[in-house]
């Protein structure tokens, strides 16, 4: 009777769980060979193209830039400073042409159940090199960064909510950016991990000082990562 | 200090025999996939010689493997003078290693997946080279991943090589290749679970079960007052709420029933049981002295109304999960027998307790049908059932004043095991 007792409410508390985390995710995923994070050399790409900048004309009225050009000047600052940034970061850090990945497909890889990451990855058998002919062991491909206010990454990735509409919010609280990268083996031309990452900052006055913190808070956070990853 | 000695020497023999092992040949992964009997065998390789002899190896499948037929094989040229194809092997042969699963080894190009999926019955055996062994891998059909991926050693002899990896990777049961027609035919053909629900099954059975007034999972103390109560003077007990408390309620219990259901989904069942109850006389009681024996026949019959659901979990057995709710009239049939040479009996014997000539009352429940070949059954059936007041009666100016009913509550849990036979009519 007692060990009835028992039995059923772990089952209760078992449902309750399974239940209680079915809206929790997995952003990242590391392969099983992926044993070191990079430290002092790696190749960086995707990062000229990969930024996207949401709610332009709240952007451009803060910054004081015309609506028709924020999109340009204000990838391009982004791209500039995340380049800035990851070369301090990395000592030997080679920065890949814009058309490294021209040719590639764009496929998806699943880190959860619900969440597919999309991204450009380069054929299998297939080494990239730079300008110059060298081959990177291992390249850091940044497939879109999402630059907004009060973003979230479920409703970008999960592909059972990603239609839903946001009801449209005018006071912003955060500047958010919600980061896509993978880090590619060049050698053996594999996925050595991938995530998803969100960043959120609180903003009182948007500057562009701001939008460059924001953007070294994405280094550091993929940074992290890279480092968590590995097993 | 002889038995370190040979503790050490054991250990040793141990660790060379498993490393002879594993140079030998080792198995990274192994999923489930067909080999076809008359295997049609592609041999691929990106490197400059073949390890094996196509010919020889169609010999070496033979002799490791009776059931295999007059398997084909020949080197797969479409594939080794592609590009994208011979990336892929650069890439698997790079990539291959223990303790990745196939997945992992994905062949990602859509040029490359459709060349896989061509491949229409039959096998891909992947051959690298990798100086002293070998890497194997085989692809069907059915999957851009390998099937199974693996090592053997090297050997220079072309025909030892080509056994080796016949019985590691080729040591397993066949089918029979379907011709194009029967491959036409099974395209159309229902799948193997497909039934379709008749319109009324119908059953009738024979059940045997137990019953009893404690419900398991319930507090005892809800029923040991009618349990544990005994009769004295052939009619007084502490309360008589309950049938409980003058006869015995754990019984073994036997039903004969029929039902049908309608549409896989509805239906009703209508039953007889019957169990035999002996009153619970208080054998202190001296008065008891001139009984042979007392016991009351409960005979029941009801109707059942049932919502069922269908499961077919192996192609020979239909699982009907089904729940219950019914009503029922119980007749209770007195068997008292005074000893022999006592003529008359006590007053307190004349005077003993009457039942009411019916109960009515009402069933609820649950069980399971497991049907084998659309006719056999055997069921599982559990319930709840209770007896009460015939609640026809006419109420009367002065029911208030009337005596209590004997056993208006009487309550009880049954299980039991029946045999059935069904069909469509």
């Amino acid at each position: 009777m007692g060990s009835f007792v028992k039995f059923l409410t772990m089952l209760i508390v078992s449902a309750l769980l399974v239940t209680g985390c079915a809206d929790s995710y997995q952003w990242s995923k590391s392969h099983p060979d992926y044993k070191q994070a990079p430290y002092v050399e790696l190749a960086i790409a995707g990062v000229q193209d990969a930024f996207v900048l949401t709610r332009s004309a709240w952007f451009a009225k803060r910054l004081q830039v015309s609506t028709d050009s924020i999109q340009i000047l204000g990838t391009q600052f982004c791209a500039q400073a995340m380049l800035k940034e990851m070369k301090g970061a990395y000592s030997k850090l080679m920065i890949l042409p814009e058309n490294a990945l021209a040719n590639a497909p764009e496929e998806s890889q699943k880190l959860d159940e619900r969440i597919f990451m999309k991204g450009k990855l380069p054929e299998q058998g297939v080494v990239v090199k730079d300008s110059a002919g060298n081959v990177p062991p291992r390249i850091l491909l940044v497939h879109e960064v999402i630059v907004g206010t009060d973003l979230n990454r479920e409703s970008f990735f999960d592909y059972s909510v990603m239609h839903n509409e946001s009801p449209e919010r005018t006071a912003a609280k955060n500047i958010s950016a919600i980061v896509s990268y993978t880090l590619w083996d060049n050698e053996k031309q594999r996925p050595l991990f991938s995530a998803v990452d969100e960043i959120q900052r609180p903003v009182t006055i948007m500057t562009w000082e701001e939008l460059d913190a924001l953007v070294r808070q994405i280094v550091s956070e993929i940074r992290k990562n890279l480092y968590m990853g590995a097993k | 200090m002889k038995s370190i000695k040979s503790l050490i020497l054991f250990l040793l023999i141990a660790i060379a025999s498993t490393a002879s092992a594993v140079s030998a040949s080792d198995v990274y992964f192994e999923s489930k996939w067909t080999l076809w009997k008359d295997a049609d065998i592609l041999i691929w390789t990106i490197d400059k010689d073949l390890p094996i002899d196509p010919r020889e190896f169609c010999l070496s499948l033979k002799r490791n493997n009776m059931a295999i037929g007059e398997p084909k094989c020949r080197t797969v040229g479409e594939w080794e003078r592609d590009s994208i194809a011979v990336r892929y092997a650069g890439w698997l042969s790079n990539n291959m290693e223990p303790g990745l699963t196939s997945n992992y080894l994905k062949a990602r190009h859509p040029s490359m997946r459709g060349k896989i999926q061509e491949l229409e019955d039959r096998i891909v055996l992947f051959i690298a080279d990798k100086g002293n062994y070998l890497q194997v891998a085989i692809f069907d059909e059915t999957s851009a991943e390998p099937r199974t991926a693996g090592t053997v050693q090297k050997k220079a002899d072309k025909i030892a090589l080509g056994d080796e990896i016949a019985s590691t990777f080729f040591d397993r049961k066949t089918s029979r290749r379907l011709s194009k027609e029967e491959r036409q035919k099974k395209l159309t053909e229902p799948d193997e679970y497909y039934k379709e629900v008749p319109n009324l099954r119908a059953w009738g059975g024979l059940s045997a079960g137990y019953a009893q007034a404690h419900v398991p999972l319930t507090p005892y103390n809800w029923v040991h007052r009618h349990v544990e109560s005994e009769v004295r003077n052939y009619r007084i007990t502490r309360d008589s709420v309950s049938l409980w408390n003058f006869i015995d309620d754990s019984t073994p219990l036997f039903t004969l029933y029929a039902g049908a259901i309608w549409y896989g989904f509805i239906g009703g069942e209508i039953f007889y049981r019957y169990s035999n109850h002996t009153v619970k006389t208080d054998n202190s009681d001296t008065v008891y002295q001139e009984l042979d024996h007392w016991e009351f026949g409960q005979h029941e019959i009801g109707l059942n109304l049932m919502l069922t659901k269908t499961y077919s979990p192996i192609k020979l057995m239909d699982i009907h999960l089904f729940g219950f709710v019914g009503f029922q009239y119980s007749f209770y049939a007195e068997d008292i027998q005074l000893k022999k040479g006592v003529e008359l009996g006590s007053k307190a014997y004349r005077a003993r307790i009457k039942f009411e000539d019916v109960y009515k009352g009402a069933l609820i429940g649950g069980g399971s049908q497991f049907v084998f070949k659309d006719h056999y059954g055997v069921s599982l059936r559990t319930g709840i059932a209770s007896r009460g007041k015939n609640v026809y009666s006419d109420p009367t100016p002065d029911a208030a004043a009337e005596p209590t009913t004997i056993g208006a509550m009487t309550v009880d849990w049954f299980i039991s095991l029946g045999l059935e036979y069904h069909w469509n009519p």
